[in-house]
């Protein structure tokens, strides 16, 4: 069944599901569509509203709220039929024909070629003084509607920069011909206000391959309701697995998991969640270690995909000394784990390390790059040094997330008496505080809502400005440290200025009323206690999300700092329950680790079966991932034993002690494997995709070079010792990959070092000589592993 | 102005040691004043480090002093009479003399010797030197010799013991010490409070080095050992720095039943110098009842006060806000201050208050006063390219202010720490006053630093050493009290033979006064403990208020890479050295009170006795005194040995009085080191040209001998020349 058709009177056969009964009933009905104004289609067997509608479309179900109102097609020459609204039908034209997207007339400054519109529509009001008003009125002629430039530039009929936008005598052409022929009014009588829209179906099974219409319906302030299929936008969150086109039409792909189609009409979003399955029904599940197991588990049930095995021992100590410590594995500690035979070696070895300095080190490194401890001159480095050894500190001491945050936040003082106050030194402007803390700690984009309301959110300006009037009475007075501000609270009521409207804005955190705030509290506070309030929708989510990112390479909402209705999790279940773990335990974030790592969803092995290879967001399996720069160079000194030296640094320091981003500069090797310069609160900004710089370094950089043959080093070490050949070998392989090598490695290494050498000239070397060089050269190729490389 | 009886210029009085060769001669070779690329200021004696740097009551031990220009150090001098000091003897030396150059001296602590900090000065040829702390201890004292930098170098520290130590660049610090299951311990890394360089991080970590706890803001580390066992503590500069001025005293004490040893005590800042208040009692009349672990952020539960009245609390927990009601009269003036800061708490405090609502609501009030900050009395320097004040911020952030009472009724009083939102130490207490006016004043002043050029942003320290001949300029502040608004003298007492000292007058209203020290050409090698006074006429009684003195801990080469780090001196110390002489030496013509007619012309001969030759063919002047400031900057020749100054009253605008006035500038000296010590102080330039010497361009600031006016009403003027 064609979708347009329904925009015709029509009788048709369609199935009906009474949400009610709870089970489909094949009814035969007449769709009596009334052309009235607000007309409401309705059965004929008077069904309740709730009543859902769902017509066989191509092999598809297509659900349909029968309370639909449609709009009217019927074109009277004079334009006497029913009102045209500018708001909820000429704008939402536009708005489908992209003539207000941002490359277009939406554009910043000016529009396209003197024409502005506001972005998407979402000021109605301004487009109609743009249309009707400027231009000495030009764009529209109401006496000759079809005559209009605004008619005769989308339809092409006059050169258009951006193309036909609207066919000509296509019923958006009717429709805005209608609207200027009936006077081109601002508005019309009693016109409702659009409330929300909501797509049908909300979530549903999809086979590969199997497609399924959308129905979106907008609901008005006046009880009424619109199928506005037709000019909503329709938008994949993941096109590799599931495609819609403009009409509504999903299409689900081969790779299984979840995936969403955001619905957008007007400023007002809504979301279908598919869920693809694999399908597979024959398999086991690892045993349910805690709740993260059941909810990862049950998902991978559902969707049918099969999860590889749990990672042997060798795998899991260089996984978890990795993503919590930052290191690889001594050799002393991995001979000492895998000689362990207690059953819970595992969790002991994850309390080591969380009780462990590098725990501490690496977590610092990760939030200060996103705190922007940045080094812009040579005295940042007293701030620079004090707050990363803040973070580093609480993170040591484990104090609970929300008092780092809190203290963060509402700071005050000078940076050396209270190291946080140097966040207010790197980020200055109260509208980027709050875009950072929004982002940050919230996992909330709020930077499109300072121009125009959020295209695919609910934020508005209004509460871009409200979440700023909380740090509006920042105050700050000049110290003797150049640059450095004393930052107190300045007494007085918050309130920042909506710059569009000139509204004074009370402090709001997301639409979420904090009550008065009086003159002599602190707005941060108040906004540090919402933020860590047990029922704040987004603190721990942002927090548990980023955190599980971190150990799964894929957060359960990505962009992990992108939370929003329109980008739904690919496991709610899952994260709503880590959320809830989090907060219950007082914010605790080695508590946090703790409970992921210990998880046999975390440990399971990196080595696809048959059937899950595809999966890449339902953690079937441990998803390898490149060694991040500061943790790449610590391994290759760790396995090398050699050391970098940082200025102002000991001898000895590890780059993921490494205080700020100054030191990038120097180390080509951090620079090229993409270590983050502190600039954005987005974890996107470090670098993680390989490049040919990557590849040239480890090749032929001398600084790798130097660091295999380190004077004190592993390898004149091995030599210096007596130790035999397949010895060298193994503990090469036991610094390096954490485990001994096998059979076939040892051979074939072993054969490599007895193996005799020549020259450049073609004469031999003596043996000494050529077992080192043979040394070096197994080092250097097992550093260019992608064992070694990657964390799998 | 006290003179005192001293030998004439001529008269060579002193009993030179090592000093220099002669006279020294230079070729004069003047040009167009040129500044760059100079020393700043002339050598003077620094104490800059002491290992250790401090002992245990009751002690003897060897001190070790490094600094500048003391390669003369003949003693050791302390602030405390029972910390006592003897050059060590060199024990390869035969003739018994004292050690040269390696500056040692076996330092003995009295049983009555208080714990503490005091201050340890080197006595040299160019007199004494600036102050370092030195700290008395009551537990055992270890002097560490090597640094310790890696885990299997760690010194082991047996509990109840001060470790003195310098952590090296780029560096760690590692000691080990041995602990109970559950005890507990506390550790001490005295550092910033001692004059060190160094901000101490201290960790404690297990013995394998893994880090347990950590304390990077120089505050006490109170530790509870988790298990039997060694523990390892490291220390390093929170940026890595090092060296011999990265020194510390790291103590370990254990913690027996509830008695929790005091910490020990550190240097006060600058601005702790105005607290407290002439005649406060050290204990306040009444307590916050948070002291007592109540809230009183709710109104309901607003502390009910009388006034006058002498509170002490607490900002505690953090976001603390604390209520004061009480019942004030219309036209009532009470004076409001509270002290924190200058208790040496990181806090802020300020002072809102409020009316209650005449028509009778009690809960709402009305906020009619706001009181935040003591702002320093006289501008600071705001680190600028050009020097536009001293680096001595005499103000707070505590409150001092008057509070007129707008109307007959009940008022609420809420005081907060403006950096207490997120901060929860009980230490951070207050003192809360509100009195009727008691008018007062407190002093603090410094060695006066001038602009010697644009860029230049030298901070040094400078002890009250002077070469005789010289004149030094020391510039005080003022913190008014209470609305006190009258002039206030400054003077100085205990002064080395042949040294002077006068005062120019903080005049009524204004906060910035100078007090000159002047060395007689002929003052013998010497050094007193000085007191420097301020006083002043209020309510009819003159009242005499000490003035404080503050110096910089640290030579500040360049204040923009460094932050300069003033803090207040326990003793002023004055002393003359007999090294060399001043390389000019400025007076008037005649010791007497000159004297002009109001409105007239006032001029002045000078004589310039200079020893050394200068740079450039002139200097710019200035003119110290009441009033004077104005008076146009005016070249003094260099070249000259008189020339005359001529004041016009009739600009300045002076009024009949009398006056203390010095003329003042940079001046470049050709410095040659130790060669400018003559056989006889009278003798200048005229005679000191026979050899050419290596020279160092140097600047410093030359400021004559104080000279006094009189200026005469005109009347007066006229009927004392009818008489005559």
């Amino acid at each position: 069944m064609n979708l347009k058709s329904q925009r015709r009177n029509t009788i048709r056969q369609v199935r009906l599901t009474n949400l009610c009964i709870g089970r489909p009933v094949l009814l035969t009905f007449i769709l009596l569509i009334c052309f009235a104004r607000s007309g409401v289609v309705q059965d004929a067997t008077g069904a309740d509203a709730s009543t859902q509608l769902v017509s066989t479309v191509d092999s598809t179900d297509v659900p349909a709220d029968i309370r639909t109102d449609i709009r009217p097609e019927s074109d009277a020459a004079d334009g006497s039929a029913s009102p045209v609204s500018f708001t909820n039908d000429v704008v939402p034209v536009l708005t489908k024909a992209g003539c207000n997207a941002g490359v277009c007339h939406a554009k910043a400054n000016g529009g396209r070629n003197g024409f502005q519109l506001s972005l998407l529509g979402f000021e109605p009001q301004e487009d109609y003084d743009h249309i009707v008003l400027e231009a000495r009125g030009r764009r529209i002629f109401p006496a000759a509607a079809e005559e209009s430039l605004l008619l005769i530039k989308a339809t092409g009929k006059q050169s258009h920069g951006g193309g036909v936008r609207i066919e000509h005598g296509s019923d958006e052409y009717h429709l805005i011909r209608r609207w200027i022929q009936q006077g081109a009014p601002p508005r019309i009588e009693n016109e409702p206000e659009l409330l929300s829209i909501r797509v049908r179906p909300k979530q549903g099974v999809m086979r590969p391959g199997q497609r399924k219409t959308l129905r979106a319906t907008a609901l008005y302030s006046d009880g009424t309701k619109r199928d506005v299929t037709r000019m909503a936008i329709f938008e994949s969150n993941d096109q590799a697995m599931i495609e819609v086109d403009q009409a509504g039409v999903a299409t689900a792909q081969d790779i299984p998991g979840k995936a969403s189609v955001m619905v957008r009409y007007q400023g007002k979003t809504s979301v279908f969640s598919a869920a693809i399955p694999l399908s597979q029904e024959q398999f086991e599940l690892p045993a349910e270690k805690n709740f993260v197991d059941k909810f990862v588990f049950s998902n991978l049930k559902t969707l049918g995909i099969p999860p590889s095995p749990i990672c042997d021992d060798s795998v899991f100590l260089r996984r978890v000394t990795l993503d919590i410590a930052g290191r690889i594995p001594t050799t002393e500690e991995t001979e000492s784990f895998l000689h362990d035979t207690r059953p819970d070696r595992r969790d002991r070895m994850i309390q080591s390390l969380l009780d462990g300095p590098g725990y501490a080190d690496y977590f610092a490194n990760k939030w200060t790059a996103l705190l922007k401890n940045r080094r812009d001159s040579g005295t940042d480095i007293l701030s620079n040094f004090a707050f990363h050894a803040w973070i580093r500190d609480s993170l040591l001491a484990n104090r609970p997330y929300d008092q780092i945050v809190r203290e963060l936040l509402a700071s005050t003082g000078t940076v050396l008496d209270n190291p946080p106050v140097a966040w207010y030194k790197r980020v200055t402007d109260p509208k980027q505080q709050i875009e950072d803390v929004a982002q940050l700690f919230l996992g909330v984009r709020m930077q499109c809502a300072q121009c125009h309301h959020h295209p695919f959110e609910r934020w508005s300006q209004g509460d871009y400005y409200s979440l700023t009037a909380f740090f509006s009475q920042v105050g700050r007075k000049p110290t003797t440290v150049r640059g450095e501000d004393l930052i107190f609270h300045e007494r007085g009521i918050a309130f920042a200025e909506n710059v569009k409207t000139g509204q004074k804005l009370s402090p709001m955190a997301l639409g979420d009323s904090v009550g008065e705030i009086a003159a002599d509290v602190d707005p941060r506070l108040v906004l540090a206690d919402w933020m860590s309030s047990k029922d704040n929708p987004f603190f721990a989510k942002a927090l548990v999300n980023r955190y599980w990112k971190h150990f799964f390479a894929r957060g359960l909402v990505e962009p992990e700092d992108d939370l929003r209705d329109t980008n739904p999790p690919t496991n709610p279940e899952l994260l709503a329950a880590l959320e809830k773990h989090f907060v219950d335990s007082g914010f605790d974030l080695k508590d946090l680790v703790r409970v992921i790592t210990q998880s046999n969803a975390y440990q399971l092995s990196s080595i696809p079966n048959d059937a899950n290879l595809a999966d890449r967001q339902n953690y079937s399996r441990f998803y390898p991932r490149r060694m991040q720069a500061e943790v790449l160079l610590d391994s290759i000194d760790d396995v090398a034993g050699s050391r970098t030296s940082f200025a102002d640094l000991p001898l000895g320091t590890r780059a993921v002690a490494l205080p700020d981003n100054s030191y990038n500069a120097s180390s080509d090797f951090l620079r090229v494997f993409g270590r983050p310069e502190s600039s954005s609160v987005c974890e996107c900004e470090r670098v993680q995709s390989a490049n040919l710089g990557q590849s040239l370094h480890f090749l032929n950089a001398k600084e790798i070079q130097d660091k295999l043959v380190a004077p004190k080093g592993r390898l004149q070490t091995l030599l210096d010792s007596c130790e035999s050949s397949e010895e060298r070998v193994t503990q090469i392989y036991l610094a390096a990959l954490s485990r001994s090598p096998t059979a076939d490695e040892l051979g074939t290494a072993t054969a490599y070092l007895q193996q005799s050498r020549v020259d450049e000239d073609g004469k031999s070397i003596d043996p000494q000589s050529a077992e080192k060089e043979s040394l070096q050269d197994l080092l250097w190729a097992i550093i260019n592993t992608k064992e070694f490389l990657f964390n799998h | 102005m006290i003179r005192l009886n001293c030998p004439p210029m001529n008269h060579d009085c002193r009993s030179w040691t090592s000093l220099s060769s002669g006279l020294v001669l230079l070729v004069l070779t003047l040009a167009s004043s040129n500044v760059s690329a100079q020393s700043v200021c002339l050598p003077v004696p620094r104490l800059l480090t002491t290992m250790p740097m401090g002992g245990q009551v009751g002690s003897e031990f060897e001190v070790t002093v490094a600094g500048e220009l003391l390669e003369t150090a003949s003693d050791l001098v302390f602030s405390h009479p029972g910390i006592k000091a003897v050059k060590s003897i060199a024990d390869d030396d035969e003739t018994d003399d004292v050690k040269t150059g390696s500056n040692t001296f076996t330092v003995s602590i009295s049983e009555d010797c208080p714990p503490g900090i005091y201050e340890a000065c080197v006595v040299t040829s160019y007199g004494v030197s600036t102050s370092r702390i030195f700290s008395v201890g009551d537990v055992s004292e270890l002097v560490q010799d090597d640094p310790t930098t890696s885990l299997d170098r760690a010194k082991r520290l047996p509990v109840d013991s001060t470790c003195n130590a310098t952590v090296p660049v780029r560096a760690v610090n590692h000691y080990l010490f041995a602990a109970k299951k559950d005890q507990r311990l506390v550790i001490d890394c005295l550092a910033r409070g001692i004059d060190s360089r160094l901000n101490p991080v201290v960790i404690v970590a297990d013995s394998q080095g893994r880090d347990l706890v950590a304390e990077r803001l120089g505050d006490r580390l109170d530790f509870v050992a988790p298990d039997d066992g060694d523990y390892v503590i490291k220390v390093h500069d929170l940026t890595f720095q090092g060296g011999a001025d990265y020194f510390y005293r790291l103590t370990i004490r254990g913690v027996v039943g509830d008695h929790v040893p005091p910490p020990p005590e550190t240097t006060k800042e600058v601005l702790q110098f105005s607290w407290p208040p002439h005649g406060l009692s050290a204990k306040a009349q009444s307590n916050e009842a948070s002291l007592d672990d109540q809230s009183h952020a709710d109104c309901s539960t607003a502390q009910r006060i009388s006034l006058p009245c002498d509170i002490a609390g607490r900002f505690y927990p953090s976001a603390d806000v604390d209520l004061f009601q009480f019942e004030a009269k219309k036209g009532d003036v009470w004076w409001i201050e509270v002290a924190s800061q200058r208790l040496g708490l990181p806090t802020n405090p300020t002072v809102l208050i409020q009316q209650q609502n005449a028509a009778g609501k009690s809960e709402t009030w009305v906020d009619v006063a706001e009181f935040s900050d003591i702002a320093s009395p006289i501008k600071v320097s705001t680190g600028g390219y050009s020097y536009d004040g001293p680096h001595y911020d005499t103000g707070s952030s505590d409150v001092l202010g008057e509070f007129v009472v707008p109307a007959d009724g009940q008022y609420q009083l809420r005081l907060s720490d403006l950096f207490g939102g997120t901060r929860s130490d009980r230490r951070n207490q207050y003192r809360l006053i509100i009195r009727k006016a008691q008018p007062d004043f407190a002093l603090a002043g410094w060695a006066l630093h001038m602009g010697l050029r644009n860029g230049d942003r030298n901070v040094l320290s400078k002890p009250i050493a002077l070469r005789p001949g010289a004149t030094m300029a020391l510039e005080v502040a003022a913190l008014r009290r209470d609305g006190f608004d009258g002039p206030i003298s400054l003077s100085m007492q205990d002064l080395p033979p042949c040294v002077t000292a006068q005062g120019i007058k903080i005049a009524s209203g204004k906060s910035r006064g100078i007090i000159l020290i002047s060395a007689e050409p002929g003052a013998e090698l010497g050094w007193t403990h000085a007191k420097m006074i301020g006083t002043a006429i209020i309510n009819g009684k003159e009242c005499v208020r000490p003035c404080r003195l503050a110096s910089m801990t640290w030579p500040v080469k360049n204040a923009r890479t460094e932050i300069p780090v003033p803090r207040l001196l326990e003793h002023v110390v004055v002393s003359v050295g007999n090294a060399e002489y001043a390389p000019l030496t400025l007076t008037a013509e005649s010791d007497k009170v000159w004297e002009a007619v109001e409105g007239r012309k006032l001029t002045i001969p000078l004589t310039h006795l200079q020893r050394s030759d200068f740079s450039g063919a002139n200097i710019k002047a200035n003119t110290f005194g009441n009033g004077f400031e104005s008076n146009p900057v005016f070249d003094l020749p260099l070249k000259a040995e008189t020339s005359k100054v001529v004041l016009d009253l009739a600009k300045l605008k002076t009024p009949p009085g009398d006056y203390t006035i010095a003329f003042y500038g940079g001046g470049v000296v050709k410095y040659a080191p130790g060669e400018n010590g003559p056989s006889s102080p009278s003798v200048g330039l005229t005679a000191a040209k026979t050899k050419k010497i290596k020279t160092v361009d140097t600047v410093d600031i030359m400021v004559s001998r104080p000279i006094t006016i009189r200026v005469l009403p005109t009347d007066t003027s006229e009927s004392t020349s009818k008489s005559k």
